[in-house]
């Protein structure tokens, strides 16, 4: 028996949109946690899984967006959902600057640049740069987000709008892989030298996927900042980058199924190991390297993509 | 001048600790490329053994405080170093033929393991040796102040860089180490025991991870289950600002690092010193994209 | 097939959640505990929960309260305010009356609007922020008292002690640098005390020589450190080793008997702190046996003052349940707002105001004396 991947979803996303219906506020906000970090790794997965790139500063870009909300909402009162472009710009923007003269940087040199910057950004958002970032008190009184007149307030509301915007996010990202920019992507992950030679400008497009992906670790950080209300440079510290890093490793580099599980098992299961109380992150420790070895490849790999060949047209057949 | 070849010499005695730990990353990652985040919790490892020994057989109090801590370096650095083997055949060796991000994620969760697993086994309190192990003499040079166990954390530092440098440059074992570093498969095709070297290494990797944990317990006293992290992350700008793989590279990082922290606390700012810390590496790496020491190789594909 | 079984592993996962979700008994009183149980500031959640299991089991073995036994429910926030919303999301779902914690303002902060929503008493041991209580949260009460009380107790003894010029250094953490700030404000409203240094250091790091050197060249009367014990047990210990001489002043998270162990006793010599009076020095009966059964159980005397404050959060709340009969959280806030007057805590006798802070002066100044104990100065 075959699975149908297809169909399986087609039932499986009703029926999770239903699921907040049974459940307390508790578990309600787990899954948010959860969709949280699902947007976090999908704009990392287009930074590590498709370009290839060894980002360990990921927070940056998601403290950037959250603070680039919170201070806009605070000072300016303007409503925080408007902000998420602006937070997403801000992210972009930022890594742009960043990343272009940084972004040729070999596999490890590169992870501990990213590194540094993720360190940079918090250690300025502590020592209150500028002075707006509230240093380690943060900046609080962040306005409830409104749709249409009704505050979110409860977990089950920002249900919806989380997970609302991680299924956006994940149609827009299935597109992309099949664009242009994705398929140019897949050939550097591959074989860069082999793409460069084959004219993909390989710096451009490395530099388009770091980008894109910070801008969505910016908007990220928009909700974040929406759903606590308060924001404070410990939630963006390094460990918040290796979370969004090993989720994404462990579910599956490159594909987005992945990434969705991976954000499930290293969000829930330290929720689920609760009861074991002090031990809980011993076994989430081991849990990540049993998991590593059982599925070296993450536990929902890529499947490779096949496109259909036609004659005379610019698509060729990739694998 | 003073306060300056003062703040030389403190960041001196910070950057011999971080050299330290930076030579074990240097050596596992020039064998495996596999960045063992790992390390910085072998260091704590050590620390913690260090103080258990030294407690509970009452070491210092039979022997001597001088034999006493020579007997720790060279029980501390075994320990550590059969969990360091126990480590790579464990979390490691499984996933070497794995992508190799998924040896880095499996890196991170043995770091989160062993550190909680210190905190289970020892509380989660700050422990703390004890005082006056080693005589607090210190050398007042020009009204530059230099404690004796400092300059001592510098020479171990030194002499093990050098016997390590001279251990890979002349020794057959050597050589054998360099082989499998450039390409394991070749280095196998010629007889060498990869596998072997690959035991090697992640016996002095974690041997010298060991000693670094047992001097920061013996110079500072004071000792917490989280300290590996951030030792860790800072041998790791250390070893990767110097070139990583390559051994005096990650002595002179280790330096630099700690120079340039002691620095700019002294005349930028202290509460942005590691900010100022990660510029410079960034700077250097934007220059020089292999690290100080680092060669240029061609990327594995 | 594979995928299959990850299917089935997943089901198997939601089947455990939703047992542990249903799992719960009627018939007592359940209270929460939230601290840090892991993470950086674990030691204090540890001790916590031992303080408060320790009291649990006093009041059950008396009857509990009302004829009702005690539950205590322990989730961890692991010093992050993430964590800690889905700790406090959690602790309300499962019916408790109060909740007693956290450590950190922050992280206090990020589980403020969820209690209050809940209508949970919450109270804090360990968040001295000022704002906190500047919300107008019904249901947040704090046994710790706010920074510009300490700060204003710290200033006064900068000036009795006859110092002329200071330096103030923190470690960027939002109370001691809270702490910090406020102490700056008060000292420069008049000039009797100049600060000649104001900066951070980076908490969690082992060697202070650099900032010292740099402290020394300020060449200031004293150091105002208003960080932590394990830093402030270092820069002791590494100032006396550089030959400095100079007297050292710190805030109430200096008060821990384990800064003596780091510092070693002749370094720590001459340290003076403010805080809350250890429980020794406090002359009610309650504190002295509460005293004698921790170190009976537990083997040891309690390290934090946070936690024996998070212990009196729990006696006052039992007192409140206790008195009104109720677990009706209007009825607790409204006894603890304005009918709990002067109640015999652990840490001195305890009353709150219409914002939840304790009222009344709390902090003494001590002085750490040459066998490295802490003597309250008269």
């Amino acid at each position: 028996m075959k699975f149908n991947r297809k169909r399986f979803y087609l039932a499986a996303v009703p029926i999770f949109f239903l699921v907040p219906l049974i459940l307390n506020p508790y578990w309600v906000d787990v899954l948010n946690s959860i969709g949280l970090y699902a947007l976090l790794g999908l704009s990392l997965n287009l930074i590590v899984g498709y370009a290839g790139l060894f980002n360990l500063g990921h927070a940056a870009f998601y403290a950037v967006g959250a603070y680039t909300s919170a201070i806009l909402n605070t000072t300016y009162h303007i409503p925080i959902l408007l902000l998420l472009p602006v937070a997403g710009l801000a992210a972009g923007i930022f890594a742009l600057i960043v990343a272009r003269p940084i972004i040729h940087l070999r596999g490890d040199y590169l992870c501990i640049v990213t590194i540094g910057v993720g360190e940079i950004v918090r250690i300025a958002l502590i020592n209150d740069v500028f002075g707006i970032t509230g240093g380690a008190n943060g900046i609080f009184g962040i306005a409830r987000p409104r749709i249409f007149g009704m505050v979110i307030r409860t977990p089950h509301q920002f249900f919806y709008l989380i997970w609302l915007f991680v299924a956006i996010t994940v149609f827009l990202f299935y597109r992309l892989e099949d664009s242009r920019v994705g398929r140019a992507l897949n050939y550097i992950r591959e074989d860069e030298m082999a793409a460069e030679a084959c004219g993909i400008n390989v710096a451009h497009y490395k530099l388009i996927s770091f980008v894109v992906g910070a801008t969505w670790a910016g908007m990220a950080g928009n909700i974040f900042a929406a759903k606590m209300t308060i924001i404070s440079p410990e939630s963006f510290s390094f460990w918040e980058s290796v979370l969004m890093f090993t989720l994404i490793i462990l579910g599956g580099a490159g594909s987005i199924e992945g990434v969705l599980l991976g954000a499930f098992l290293i969000i829930g299961l330290p929720e689920i190991f609760r009861e074991l109380s002090n031990a809980r992150m011993l076994f989430f420790g081991a849990a990540m390297i049993a998991m590593m070895i059982f599925r070296p490849e993450g536990l929902i790999p890529p499947v490779p993509k096949k496109y259909r060949v036609f004659s005379g047209t610019d698509r060729g057949e990739t694998t | 001048m003073a306060e300056f070849l003062q703040q030389f010499v403190n960041g001196l005695a910070v950057g011999g600790i971080y050299a330290l730990i930076a030579l074990g990353y240097t050596m596992v990652y020039g064998v495996l490329k596999l960045i063992n985040f790992a390390h910085g919790d072998l260091f704590t490892i050590g620390a913690y053994l260090g103080l258990t020994l030294l407690t509970s057989f009452g070491l210092a109090d039979r022997v001597g405080p001088g034999v006493a801590v020579l007997l720790l370096v060279v029980m501390v650095m075994g320990f550590v170093a059969v969990i360091g083997i126990i480590l790579e055949r464990v979390a490691y060796r499984p996933l070497r033929n794995s992508p190799r991000l998924s040896a880095v994620v499996s890196a991170l969760g043995a770091s989160i393991f062993f550190q909680n697993a210190v905190m289970l086994i020892y509380g989660a309190r700050f422990r703390v040796y004890p005082q006056n192990l080693l005589p607090k003499i210190s050398l007042n040079l020009l009204g530059i102040y230099i404690p004796l166990v400092k300059i001592l954390v510098l020479v171990v530092c030194v002499i093990m860089m050098v016997g390590l440098y001279l251990f890979i440059q002349r020794t057959t074992i050597g050589t054998a180490i360099r082989a499998a570093a450039i390409d394991q498969e070749a280095a196998r095709l010629v007889g060498i025991n990869v596998d072997g070297v690959i035991t090697l290494v992640f016996i002095i990797g974690p041997a010298l991870g060991g000693l670094a944990g047992l001097m920061v317990g013996i110079l500072y006293g004071q000792i917490k289950f989280t300290m590996g992290w951030i030792y860790g992350l800072k041998a790791f700008t250390a070893a990767i600002l110097g070139g990583i793989g390559n051994i005096p590279g990650a002595m002179l990082g280790g330096l630099i690092l700690g120079v340039v922290e002691a620095l700019g606390s002294a005349y930028i700012s202290i509460a942005w010193k590691d900010a100022i810390a990660f510029c410079v590496l960034i700077l250097i790496l934007v220059v020089k994209p292999t690290g100080l020491l680092g060669e240029r190789v061609a990327e594995k594909v | 097939m594979r995928r299959f079984s990850w299917i089935v592993t997943f089901l198997a996962v939601l089947v455990f959640i939703f047992g542990s979700v249903i799992s719960s008994t009627a018939g007592e009183i359940k209270v929460g505990l939230m601290g840090p149980m892991t993470g950086a500031w674990a030691s204090e959640g540890q001790e916590m929960k031992q303080v408060l299991e320790l009291l649990v089991e006093e009041t059950n073995n008396q009857g509990g309260v009302n004829g009702q036994k005690i539950k205590l429910i322990v989730e961890d926030d692991g010093s992050d305010p993430r964590t800690a919303a889905l700790a406090a999301q959690r602790l309300v779902t499962q019916g408790i009356v109060g909740v007693i914690g956290t450590y950190g303002s922050s992280v206090t902060e990020a589980t403020q609007n969820i209690y209050d929503e809940a209508k949970v008493i919450q109270i804090a041991n360990g968040s001295t922020a000022i704002r906190l209580t500047e919300k107008g949260l019904k249901y947040f009460f704090r046994t710790c008292p706010r920074d510009d009380e300490q700060a204003r107790v710290a200033v006064k003894a900068i000036k009795n002690l006859g110092f002329h010029t200071i330096a103030i250094l923190h470690d960027n953490t939002t109370y001691a640098k809270g702490l910090a700030e406020e102490a700056k404000r008060l000292l420069e409203k008049d000039d009797t005390v100049k600060i000649v240094f104001f900066d951070a250091l980076t908490p969690g790091e082992q060697d202070y020589t650099a900032i010292l050197t740099k402290l020394k060249g300020a060449n200031p009367d004293a150091v105002f450190f208003t960080g932590y014990y394990p830093e402030a047990g270092l820069l002791l210990r590494q100032k006396k080793e550089m030959g400095w001489d100079v007297p050292f002043i710190g805030g109430d998270a200096t008060n821990n008997p384990d800064l003596t162990k780091i510092a070693g006793a002749d370094a720590a010599a001459g340290f003076y702190f403010v805080s809350a009076p250890l429980p020794k020095d406090l002359p009610g009966e309650e504190a002295k046996k509460f005293l004698e059964k921790f170190a009976k159980k537990y083997g040891n005397p309690p390290n934090s003052i946070y936690s024996v404050l998070a212990g009196d959060g729990f006696r006052v709340l039992v007192k409140a349940i206790e008195v009104t009969k109720s677990t009706d959280p209007d009825v607790l806030a409204d006894y603890l707002h304005n009918k709990l007057k002067d109640f015999p805590g652990l840490t001195g006798k305890i009353s709150f105001n219409e914002k939840g802070d304790r009222v009344g002066e709390v902090y003494r100044v001590y002085r750490v004396n040459e066998k490295g104990e802490f003597i309250l100065l008269p």
